[in-house]
């Protein structure tokens, strides 16, 4: 055990500082906003394709890949430099996290080439189908149907909730392809370009209001797709599916750490100096987010560490669960402690971290709204509870 | 940061794990809860074994291990809720005697409890039950050759029966440690919780002592600020093993209990508590950890670091004890089943220096004063 780093792991840090010191886009370039989660405007395009071209964007790949074999603690303090500058690597993070990286473990040598390279270099965007809308937590019960005919699988059904499939490129869809199956053992995972015939996208506003539209419904009517854009074995997507939302799980955990840490921040800054900093309650209150902070972190490291030694850890599972209600917690308490002076927060539109998809200028509602997507998305709060009670802890099913 | 046991931690952690089960099996606590057992014989073991000397240092006749190892046997003590004198000497009183005493003075009162288990408290609070050394009254007055003692101590563990106590008093205004003989003092022993965690009252009232005892080695305020903060993660670390084993045996009863013919933690209700009690758990471990990490490397979030665990231990123990308890049904309401000396060790961790609300509002006090 041991606080810092390694020289070895330190050195590479100061790599990486120095390339980022010289390779950050000017802050006034960067004005134009994403759109959508697959929505990215050019300037951090060319970001994202710089830091592939010089092996930064996902150190732990190869160089081919945009990265540099990085081990787990180099991949660490390559995190923690871009959190503490609130860069975003990607600003499509389903095509960078789960749809390139899935092609990249999943895929062949000509997927990797036309589609995970691409979409890692921002030429291209991506989205991920897998809810339905009879298949949200029981995804296997996915019913979006592909028939394989000759050359081609013929795609019909719909997905829902498929975050900015409306500005993506491609998607990532998981189909049916043998519903005679035992569910877990029929589904496919393809490849579908968005301009197919027969593919329509209606994109809708979520909780965030009527101007903010990520979400999509997306129907497919008898939409013809190469059978070369199936990714692994025909019916083998059940792994995929697992693979994808476990993609850069190892490392997922910085996100949600360093999310909590920031809104920790904005939490202090809010209310140190006021009134609220000498009451007892609230206090109490903050001190135990603060603690949820550092245990998340912590936890983190513990699961780094155990990797590094070639063990499976246990950790991973209880980070996005702990991580996303430690959010929902902290954003209540601001909330509840401002009171109706929540009503009247100046919101400020000015860019507070220019590389980043800032959502520092909404409100505290809003805030705490927010936080639903995390205790929602991925696998909600009460899933996650089941897999770590049967998964880690070894309870019978129910 | 690596943050993990090494090979050897691991391996200590293991040797403490099969030493303990042989040697300080539950049926131990409940016969000291019953009147009829007595911890000597385990702590004559343990003193055969150099638990005694495992961290102190080197030139008093420890083995100079860390405060992460020290950790490690805490946890175990916890998880086996041992009776005996080793938290109180090894992480109140040594710390005392460490930070605030003088080469000599270490060696004084240190290199007993390395080669023959001397044993120790250390005596802070004055009945506030706080543990803020603000509100510190007692006192030490030079008299000729002798320090003469006025004031009382609350809620000392092991008050009643440790050999030495190192305690901490004003001396013109400062915070200062004397180390009284435990036979000088008279104590009072308070209702136990938990039998194999002993408090009393000490009464320090015209209590005489030699000059040389009171420890010199810094004359500042800090290091009596650093062993109380050592004391507190050692609480911390004792109480996330009695948490451990509150979860353990909930796991083994939920897989074997069944009900409508099935085992009851196939019901999610159960389930999500267990996970609840699981996270917090591993939640505690961690900050109890760091702190001890801190410690090890000097770093400067030793404060936080320390309410961190305090306070991560205290919800973890209200949660594990309170559904630990409720899905044991009926048969954790006996007095047979050992659940309860778990459930009671547990519980009292959160009773000393300081409570977990205390300690979270200096942890928010901490961040809200830092840059
Ligand atoms: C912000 C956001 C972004 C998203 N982006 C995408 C995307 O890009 N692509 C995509 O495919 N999907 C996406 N989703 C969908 C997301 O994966 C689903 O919403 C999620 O899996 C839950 O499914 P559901 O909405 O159908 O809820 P349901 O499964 O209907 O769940 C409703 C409630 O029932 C509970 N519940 C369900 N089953 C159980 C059980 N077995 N035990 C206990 N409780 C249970 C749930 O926990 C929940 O509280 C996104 C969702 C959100 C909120």
């Amino acid at each position: 055990m041991r606080l810092g780093y390694d020289e070895k792991t330190e050195a590479f840090r100061d790599q990486f500082v120095a390339w980022l010191e010289a390779n950050l886009p000017d802050p006034l370039l960067t004005a134009e906003r994403p759109t959508s989660s697959a929505g990215v405007p050019e300037w951090a395009r060319q970001f994202q394709r710089q830091m592939f071209d010089d092996g930064w964007l996902s150190p732990a790949y190869p160089s081919k890949l945009g990265g540099r074999s990085a081990d787990l603690f180099e991949q660490m303090v390559y995190l923690e430099e871009l959190g503490r500058r609130h860069v975003t690597r990607s600003f499509n993070p389903q095509g960078l996290g789960i749809v390139s990286a899935s092609i990249v473990s999943f895929g062949n040598d000509e997927q990797i080439e036309r589609w995970a390279v691409p979409i890692m270099r921002a030429e291209k965007t991506a989205a991920l189908g897998m809810s339905e809308p009879g298949a949200g937590s029981d995804l296997a019960a996915l019913a979006t149907r592909a028939v394989l005919d000759g050359d081609h699988f013929v795609v019909n059904g719909q997905k829902v909730w498929t975050s900015g499939a409306h500005d993506a490129d491609v998607l990532l869809v998981f189909v049916r392809t043998d519903p005679e199956a035992p569910k877990h053992k029929g589904i496919s995972a393809l490849i579908v370009e968005t301009d197919t015939p027969g593919l329509d996208r209606r994109p809708f506003p979520d909780l965030g209001g009527p101007d903010h539209v990520d979400f999509n419904e997306v129907f497919f009517d008898d939409v013809l797709v190469p059978s070369t854009n199936l990714v692994g074995d025909l019916n083998d997507g059940w792994r995929i599916c697992n693979g994808a939302l476990a993609h850069e799980r190892a490392m997922l955990w910085v996100m949600w750490s360093q999310s909590l840490d920031n809104m920790l921040d904005d939490a202090l800054a809010e209310l140190n100096g006021t009134s609220h900093a000498d009451d007892d309650v609230v206090l109490d209150r903050l001190g135990r987010s603060i603690m949820d902070s550092h245990a998340i972190r912590l936890l983190g490291h513990r699961q780094l560490a155990k990797q590094q030694r070639g063990l499976v850890p246990a950790e991973q599972s209880i980070l996005k669960l702990m991580g996303s209600e430690a959010q929902q917690d902290l954003a209540a308490l601001i909330l509840e402690t401002l009171g109706a002076a929540a009503l009247d927060q100046a919101v400020d539109s000015t860019l507070r971290f220019p590389y980043e998809n800032d959502r520092g200028a909404v409100s505290w509602s809003d805030r705490y709204l927010f936080t639903f997507a995390g205790t929602i998305s991925g696998g909600t709060s009460e899933i996650q509870r089941n897999i770590v009670a049967e998964r880690v802890l070894g309870l019978p099913r129910g | 940061m690596d943050f993990e046991l090494t090979d050897d931690q691991l391996e200590l952690q293991r040797i403490a794990r099969d030493v303990l089960d042989r040697e300080a099996p539950a049926s131990l606590a409940r016969d000291i809860a019953e009147g009829s057992g007595s911890a000597d014989e385990l702590w004559a073991t343990l003193t055969s074994l150099d638990w005694p000397a495992l961290c102190l240092p080197e030139p008093v006749g420890g083995l100079g291990h860390g405060w992460v190892e020290l950790a490690v046997l805490l946890e175990e003590m916890g998880r086996h809720v041992a009776p005996g004198p080793f938290a109180a000497t090894v992480a109140q009183f040594v710390p005392a005697v460490r930070h605030a005493g003088t080469l000599d003075q270490q060696e004084r009162f240190l290199a007993p409890v390395a080669a023959a288990g001397a044993t120790g408290a250390l005596a802070v609070d004055e009945g506030a039950g706080t543990w803020d050394l603000a509100q510190i009254r007692a006192s030490a007055t030079r008299d000729g050759d002798s320090f003469v003692l006025s004031g009382i101590k609350c809620f000392v563990v092991d008050g009643a029966s440790a050999e030495e106590i190192a305690v901490v008093v004003r001396v013109d205004g400062g915070l200062r440690v004397v180390v009284v003989p435990g036979e000088a003092v008279a104590a009072r022993e308070l209702n136990p919780i938990d039998a194999t965690t002993r408090h009393a009252t000490i009464d320090l009232e015209g209590v005489r002592v030699g000059h040389d005892r009171l420890l010199v080695g810094s004359d500042s305020d800090d290091v009596v600020v650093r062993a109380v903060q050592e004391a507190t993660v050692g609480v911390a670390a004792s109480t996330l093993g009695a948490c451990q084993r509150i979860l353990d045996l909930n796991l083994d009863h939920a897989r074997e209990r069944q009900q409508f013919g099935v085992p009851i933690g196939s019901f999610q209700a159960v389930k999500h508590k267990l996970v609840d009690m699981y996270c917090l758990v591993e939640r505690t471990r961690a900050l109890v950890y760091f702190a001890a990490l801190a410690f090890d490397s000097d770093d400067d979030r030793r404060a936080i670091a320390t309410s961190m665990a305090k306070a991560g231990a205290g919800e973890c123990q209200q949660r594990c004890v309170q559904d630990g308890l409720q899905l044991f049904g009926g048969i954790g309401y006996t007095w047979e089943h050992e659940l309860q000396l778990f459930l009671r060790r547990a519980k009292v961790g959160e009773l000393h220096f300081g409570s977990s609300s205390s300690h979270r509002r200096r942890i928010a006090r901490c961040a809200m004063s830092a840059p």
